[in-house]
């Protein structure tokens, strides 16, 4: 396991690839989202792969999750923001990226390409959208909810008995995560990116909704907003689109680098992973 | 795969120990990954005697899927490169690795130690 201390605060840190020890094909830095997530959410799913196809995959813990360190305060998103532009430049200080951004990582990746453009090459967002004043007011109220119901052992149950231990586990650690820390307030105060300064992210997106999501209602005005996006539906997934297509998710990744110059290597070279998950 | 000796030599027990020349049985790497397991899951704890073959690592033993790319990096350091555990788990569907038993991946490394030993 590898940590990489940025001032006071501790990251847990996975870098994995090119798998042939190769030259990478192409580096690509993957966001996790909020409470549930970790880096987790990729080290068993899009990494490995793109490790085999020359990919450079770096990932890490955003503060407060997985292995990372949780300090009391600062959890606005203009912190995580930071957090990823100094990684970036310990990491990779030499290599425009791509950016994966799964949920609030899609929202630490749009902020990030509207403060620091030239460092990234194209944003995959994933169930992802831009922090606006209407995102901070629904995140105020999920934060809220999610504060109430995963203190609430009767909830915690409901979940365990629904979806499983595992899940329950997952949401018991983020009831901890927000009992513990300033996130539910932070979120929703964060210094939000005007329009103005989004329109300046000049790099292609691709957007991944899932067509059961609610999130996917807001593809016309993502394309609208930005200079070079396109939208993406996964028929019959909700938000977690990530950990319940990662074929489709993969596919849609490596197709996406190739689009834009990596020249990929090994069993994704010639679109073959692609074309059998179609 | 069989769950006892294959060297013909004496029953392995904890006490055995490594060997250089042989691959270590699947009882010589259960104990190392109790082992492993006793370290990912510091915080937490674990029972004496919890880690066995037919132990969940999510269901039984606690272990959450931030605890699992733990235990990935534990495996490389013990056993190198011929332990690709990121690899192996992204082959599997999400339900298979939060049903994954300690015993797969006993089974898992044994064939590996041995394929590596041939070759």
């Amino acid at each position: 396991m590898a940590f990489l201390d940025l001032g006071a605060l501790r990251f847990h840190v996975q870098r994995l690839g090119p798998a042939d020890g190769g030259p990478p094909a192409a580096t690509a830095v993957l966001l996790h989202g909020l409470l549930t997530d970790s880096l987790a959410s990729y080290y068993f799913t899009l990494a490995p792969a793109l490790a085999a196809a020359g990919v450079e995959v770096l990932m890490y813990d955003q503060r407060g999750h997985g292995r990372s360190g949780r300090p009391p305060g600062g959890y606005r998103l203009e912190r995580f923001v930071d957090d990823a532009e100094e990684l970036l430049e310990r990491l990779a200080p030499d290599r425009p990226v791509h950016l994966v951004g799964n949920s609030f990582g899609g929202t630490v990746a749009f902020a990030l390409a509207a403060r620091r453009p030239e460092r990234i090459t194209g944003i995959l967002a994933i169930e992802s959208e831009p922090a606006s004043p209407a995102w901070a007011v629904k995140l105020d109220g999920i934060l809220r909810q999610a504060e109430t119901g995963l203190a609430d052992e009767p909830t915690l149950a409901w979940v365990a008995a629904r979806r499983g231990a595992h899940t329950a586990r997952l949401a018991r650690s983020a009831g901890r995560l927000l009992a513990g820390t300033t996130l539910a307030r932070d979120i929703p105060a964060s210094r939000l990116p005007t329009e103005a300064q989004l329109r300046r992210i000049g790099c292609p997106v691709l957007a991944v909704y899932g067509t059961e999501s609610d999130l996917a209602a807001q593809a016309a005005w993502l394309e609208s907003l930005l200079p070079d996006c396109r939208s993406t539906f996964v028929p019959g997934q909700e938000h977690s689109v990530l950990i319940e297509a990662p074929d489709t998710v993969l596919a849609l990744t490596l197709a996406w680098l190739r689009e834009h110059g990596a020249e990929l290597r090994g069993p994704a070279a010639r679109g073959d992973l692609e074309r059998s998950l179609r | 795969m069989n769950g006892s000796t294959e060297t013909g030599g004496t029953p392995a027990t904890d006490q055995a120990p490594p060997t250089d020349q042989a691959p270590p049985t699947e009882h010589q790497i259960l104990a190392e990954i109790a082992g492993l397991l006793a370290v990912v899951l510091d915080e937490y704890g674990l029972d004496e005697g919890e880690v066995t073959m037919d132990a969940r690592f999510a269901e039984d033993l606690g272990l959450e899927s931030i605890d699992l790319v733990t235990l990935a990096g534990h495996l490389q350091e013990r056993w190198g490169e011929r332990i690709n555990f990121a690899e192996w788990l992204a082959g599997m569907e999400l339900d298979e690795i939060i049903g994954l038993t300690v015993g797969r991946l006993v089974a898992h490394v044994a064939d590996r130690l041995q394929t590596a030993g041939r070759s």
